[in-house]
């Protein structure tokens, strides 16, 4: 059970994500809300591949016999951070524009397009 | 294959060719036709005649926008069109409100 | 060429796009023939892998090693990537090739040179290269990542007139809602990758049990796809979306949806078609029906012209979920009317894009005569557009569903399928489809007709081309259908229906 202890925490990040995307008003809370899910998803990939007893997946220099940590989810995570990335800066781009226009960050009040 | 099957469509119940409506279309025009041409024949195009009839008033340079048509329609749907307008109140945490409640549906359909 | 088609049509708008700005310094007319050639050659790729794959059956194209037995070392998992294409993939390649070679001559002289043209066709050429790679890819992670180049090419397109207030708030929600989806699929890969340790589909799908961390993997692929696809009550940001983005651009923003619709579809019927069961498809039909009738209902008051049709895309959308929803309910048995009814939200994928890329292509033609699209100011320019009027005009029929038109025969379909499940799915479908007859006879009216409007700029002939072929497209499909059908539809239809084996046959080798 206490093996399950990554998993949960990464779930509790996620959620504390979606409260933020609901609850919190300022655009740029709502970035870092979209962030903690980002960094909820990546953390519970990294945790996927953890072997008991496991040693970093390089080669250079390894102890010969020793379990290595899986290495793929990794890489997925690596791609998944810079994506992460690019989505964060385009939406944050787009948040310096519409404060530019509206001049407030409010989630309640930019609602030019409704209905 | 054959060409009739080509424009063909078969559904199970049934089967629809574009010459069925072909006909029919055929036949309706001719029947427009018909009544077009025992119309009257003082219809004069650019003249006073042809403006729009905006409830027999006097109107300078009579156009109705979209937004005038169809008034009754969009009465009668009123209140369904003032809730569901409301539902999209163009905030973005009600948006992603929805998503968590159907996130929660579709887990408690799929789980249980 | 024919064997490398597959990566090609991927790679090459991928890397073209980036040169754009380089070929643009050179000469701007080089820059509109580079980006039409590479739309051409796009369409001419998926041409080739369509007639490959409608002829052979599955085509699987593999980067890496050619057999699971060629490993680095002996023994060790094969390094390779995947494009599998059957013929649902293939059918929607189609569709994006078609729509590319609509919607670039248009852009051509649609947005101004001063407005940042060269970079809007980076981004659409890369937005072009996601598409084709979602719709290509076997696997489970290229699919993610595709589906995120995807989203911020498409939210970039969104937000791109950003001295407008309007076009950055559209694009921050969007790219707020497409994150969160791209983020819920990628939590639901990593649970398929914890469990069974591989992200092929095929053998994923192979290796399935129907456990229940597989069921919280199959929840989590369903939040996610369905909030990109724009299914009510997770819609709400598809309006915005393509009201905002310049019209030209708006239709590959139509086949984006279309084609992570397309990924739901690949999730539900290959992924999880051996452990499926009816609840699944009766989500799928009941979101399909809410999203026909609240968008079709919430058209009916829109002021903005393109506003409007973009709820009338999204409306369809609900007809696709319907027609394929009735095939997910039945899987289990596998009647004949869930054929129909499968192959008739198949077909209506592609009818789709034709008649709202025909509708979104005459918004952008209002919007380039008379700088607006304010229903309330627009009004009598059917004498000064008499073209732009009957294609607004055919294709609104054709989004009705009314014969001979192409929206008439995929609509037949899903109604006479439908039918035999429940013929409370038929009705609500009919008269969705009769209350946005309404709202665009409205529409057409309003704008087209009425006394004589003086237009100044005459339609550039780049304009017109686009249009024509779409509307030819719409009236032969619809004056042939039985064709279209038989040739491109039905294996697309047989690849989710009865096809999963041969997907799995092709990849895992029997």
């Amino acid at each position: 059970m206490i093996g399950n202890l990554p998993f949960v925490v990464c779930m509790i990040l996620v959620a504390l994500g979606l409260w933020t995307l609901v609850a919190k008003r300022n655009l740029i809370k709502l970035v870092i809300g979209v962030g903690l899910i980002q960094n909820g998803v990546n953390l519970f990939l990294v945790a996927l591949g953890y072997v008991r007893g496991g040693i970093p997946p390089i080669y250079t220099l390894a102890p010969a016999g020793a379990p290595m940590v899986l290495p793929t989810p990794q890489a997925l995570t690596l791609t998944s951070i810079v994506i992460g990335v690019a989505t964060t800066a385009l939406m944050l781009a787009f948040a310096v524009v519409i404060y530019r226009h509206k001049g407030t960050l409010d989630a309640r009040k930019v609602r030019e397009l409704r209905g | 294959m054959r060409p009739e099957e080509s424009i063909q469509l078969i559904t199970g119940q049934g089967y629809w060719t574009p010459l069925l409506w072909m006909a029919a279309a055929l036949g309706t025009l001719l029947l427009a036709f018909l009544f077009w041409s025992r119309g009257r024949r003082g219809y004069k195009r650019g003249t006073e005649q042809d403006l729009p009839f905006v409830s027999g008033e006097k109107v300078e340079n009579p156009r109705l926008a979209a937004t005038h048509l169809y008034w009754g329609f969009a009465e009668a749907l009123r209140p369904v069109l003032r809730r569901l307008g409301a539902w999209h109140s163009g905030v973005v945490n009600d948006y992603a409100a929805w998503f968590v409640v159907i996130l929660a549906v579709i887990f408690l359909l799929i789980m249980v | 060429m024919g064997t490398h088609a597959p990566i090609l049509a991927i790679a090459v708008p991928l890397l073209g796009g980036f040169a754009t700005p380089l070929v643009a310094r050179i000469s701007r007319v080089l820059r509109d023939f580079w980006v039409f050639a590479i739309a051409l050659f796009v369409a001419v790729c998926v041409g080739f892998v369509a007639a490959q794959v409608f002829a052979h059956g599955v085509t699987v194209y593999v980067l890496g090693g050619r057999t699971p037995q060629e490993t680095l070392a002996p023994g060790a998992f094969p390094i390779r990537i995947m494009l599998t294409v059957d013929g649902m993939s293939a059918f929607m390649g189609l569709i994006a090739g078609l729509l590319a070679l609509v919607a670039f001559p248009f852009a051509l002289r649609f947005i101004p040179e001063e407005e940042g043209k060269t970079l809007s066709f980076t981004l659409s050429l890369l937005l072009l290269a996601g598409i084709v790679g979602l719709a290509y890819t076997g696997d489970l992670f290229n699919f993610f990542v595709f589906l995120e180049v995807t989203s911020i090419a498409a939210c970039g397109l969104i937000g791109f007139r950003t001295w407008t207030s309007r076009a950055p708030e559209a694009a921050f929600k969007t790219m707020l809602l497409y994150a969160l989806s791209g983020l819920f699929f990628l939590m639901a890969v990593a649970f398929l990758y914890g469990e069974y340790g591989a992200l092929n589909l095929a053998f994923l799908s192979r290796q399935l049990r129907g456990s229940a961390l597989d069921r919280v993997a199959l929840a989590l692929f369903l939040s996610g796809l369905l909030l990109k696809v724009a299914a009510a009550p997770l819609h709400f940001w598809a309006p915005d979306a393509y009201g905002e983005a310049p019209a030209a651009k708006t239709l590959l923003l139509v086949v984006n949806t279309q084609v992570s619709l397309y990924g739901l579809w690949r999730i539900l019927f290959t992924l999880y078609g051996g452990v499926l069961d009816a609840g699944v498809g009766w989500l799928v039909v009941a979101m399909g029906l809410l999203t026909m009738v609240v968008a079709a209902v919430m058209a009916v008051g829109q002021q903005d012209l393109g506003r409007l049709v973009a709820y009338g895309a999204v409306s369809q959308i609900g007809y696709m979920m319907l027609g394929v929803g009735v095939g997910l309910v039945t899987l289990a048995g596998r009647p004949d009317y869930a054929l129909v009814a499968l192959k008739g939200g198949v077909f209506h994928m592609l009818n789709d894009a034709l008649t709202v890329g025909l509708l979104f292509l005459c918004v952008g033609a209002v919007e380039w005569v008379r700088g607006t699209r304010d229903l309330g100011e627009l009004g009598g320019l059917g004498h000064g557009l008499p073209e732009v009027a009957l294609f607004f005009l055919l294709a609104s029929l054709a989004l009705a569903g009314i014969p001979p038109l192409n929206g008439f025969a995929s609509k037949i379909l899903i109604y006479h399928g439908s039918f035999q499940l429940s013929p409370i799915l038929t009705a609500v479908a009919v008269l969705a489809s009769i209350l946005l007859l309404a709202v665009f006879a409205r529409a057409f009216q309003g704008v087209f007709l009425g006394p004589r409007v003086e237009v100044k700029p005459e339609l550039p002939w780049s304009f017109l081309i686009p249009m024509i072929v779409s509307a030819v497209g719409i009236v032969v499909l619809g004056l042939v259908p039985g064709f279209f059908l038989e040739q491109v539809v039905t294996p697309a239809a047989e690849a989710l229906w009865r096809g999963r084996h041969l997907y799995l046959a092709a990849v895992l080798g029997g």
